[in-house]
């Protein structure tokens, strides 16, 4: 398997090789190339001892998380080795991080594309948590062996931390387990966080790695939105 | 004639530089900007037929023409939407393009609409663009744009097809055959036969156009 990242900048890109009997799995409608080998196959995030309930359950919750309900799989389907390109919706770069020993949480929307050996499992924040963060109910959980593919608006930022960091909600893309996190107000009292316009941040602390996007798609949707025709409710 | 892509693949823009008397052809509206001795020409190209066939392939009835006259000068050139541009220089060839993907050329080029047939209503709209002559061509799209080498075929993502050489021939398909995809999957995809280049696109308008439809206001009764 080899995943080459296509260009710096607005429009990142993930071109991913897989050899015979290896799988790649991607956010459904992440594709937007493959080699005629490459076997597509659209499922939902289901465990194997889970049964139809479980596989419920977990599209749910995938959606919950900002992802589409269904994942795509790619196998090459002939014995020979194959290719598949994928791309997000938004300008950005795209970035692969190695999953295992270390174990990746990636926020909803975040969440591109990852080899056939990652575990993915949704994660709730619980509920105080949950509420007051904008990127969903529910992170996804990057587990086991192989890379981990995440899109950002904007740029990429990988920051070392060792103490604490204090990201905006809107800004974060994925983080290491281990570290501890807190979602709360950017400072001072309600009346002056709000002022600020930061609104809640996550407050890490402890060792790892957080990787944060220069830009916060939300807000980009926030000035879109009002300037279009209003929609069918 | 020189000319020049800055800020690719991101914001590409052409920069062209016109000896006296040399002209280029533009799609209007993608003149971005130019010098006082680069002088404009609406017209329709090759007459009213040749400029419906254009406008049913996306592109526009009118053409302009930006002439150096009494001296050389410089025009900026830049499509509506921010991504890569590839230059073609085309030698009695053919190339067909999605609608919207051509921007400007040089030389003896002429453009026209062809009929995708109904597959093609399932792509980017039934009618398509054939762009042929002897020339340098210029075209780009929303996003990076790649270069494939076909030699069988390939599959692209329907609506990320930019342009392909004409030994290349396509058709529309689901991919996989499981009923699931068939009901819930969004993926129709073209798959391309023969041997050519291929130039594929890596972000899609409508996708973005999808992903900001929840932000917009809810109509409510008052309007």
């Amino acid at each position: 398997m080899n995943v080459k990242i296509d260009t710096e900048g607005a429009f990142g890109s993930a071109l991913v090789t897989l050899e015979a009997g290896e799988k790649f799995v991607s956010e459904a409608g992440a594709m937007y190339r493959a080699s005629p080998n490459m076997e597509i196959s659209v499922e939902s995030r289901k465990k194997k001892d889970e049964g139809m309930w479980g596989a419920l359950k977990s599209g749910i919750k995938a959606m919950f998380a900002g992802e589409s309900f269904f994942l795509s799989t790619y196998t090459p389907n002939d014995g020979q080795a194959g290719e598949v390109g994928l791309a997000p919706t938004h300008q950005g770069e795209v970035r692969s991080v190695k999953v295992g020993p270390e174990v990746w949480i990636c926020s909803g929307g975040s969440y591109l594309g990852s080899s056939g050996g990652i575990t993915l499992d949704t994660q709730y924040q619980g509920l105080t948590k949950g509420m007051f963060s904008k990127e969903g109910l529910v992170f996804v959980q990057a587990s086991g062996e192989g890379d981990l593919l995440v899109n950002g608006f904007g740029r990429i930022s990988s920051i070392d931390v060792s103490g604490g960091i204090t990201v905006d909600n809107g800004h974060l893309i994925a983080f290491t387990e281990g570290l501890e996190y807190t979602i709360s107000k950017a400072g001072g009292g309600w009346i002056s966080s709000m002022m600020s316009g930061e609104g809640l941040v996550m407050k890490f602390s402890g060792q790892g790695k957080v990787l944060v996007q220069s830009h916060d798609p939300s807000r980009l949707g926030g000035v879109l939105g009002p300037l279009l025709p209003p929609r069918e409710g | 004639m020189k000319y020049n892509i800055v800020s690719a693949p991101s914001y590409s823009l052409v920069e062209l530089s016109l000896n006296e008397g040399e002209s280029v052809i533009v799609e209007p509206g993608s003149m971005a900007w130019m010098d006082t001795t680069i002088k404009p020409k609406t017209e329709m190209k090759g007459g009213f037929f040749a400029g419906i066939k254009r406008k049913f392939g996306g592109e526009s009835f009118f053409l302009n023409t930006y002439t150096a006259e009494g001296g050389s000068g410089n025009i900026g050139i830049a499509p509506g939407y921010s991504g890569d541009i590839i230059v073609r220089e085309l030698n009695n060839e053919t190339l067909y393009m999605e609608r919207g993907a051509y921007l400007c050329h040089v030389g003896n080029i002429e453009t026209s609409a062809t009929w995708e047939g109904f597959s093609g209503m399932f792509a980017e709209g039934m009618f398509g663009l054939r762009v042929s002559g002897t020339g340098l061509l210029f075209f780009g799209s929303y996003g990076d744009v790649q270069e494939v080498e076909v030699d069988g075929s390939y599959t692209v993502d329907n609506g990320y097809a930019v342009a392909w050489e004409e030994n290349l021939d396509y058709s529309i398909g689901r991919s996989g055959r499981s009923i699931r995809s068939f009901l819930f999957g969004d993926q129709l995809i073209c798959r391309y036969h023969g041997s050519g280049k291929l130039w594929i696109q890596t972000r899609s308008p409508r996708n973005l156009a999808a992903w900001v439809h929840p932000f917009r206001r809810v109509k409510s009764k008052n309007d």
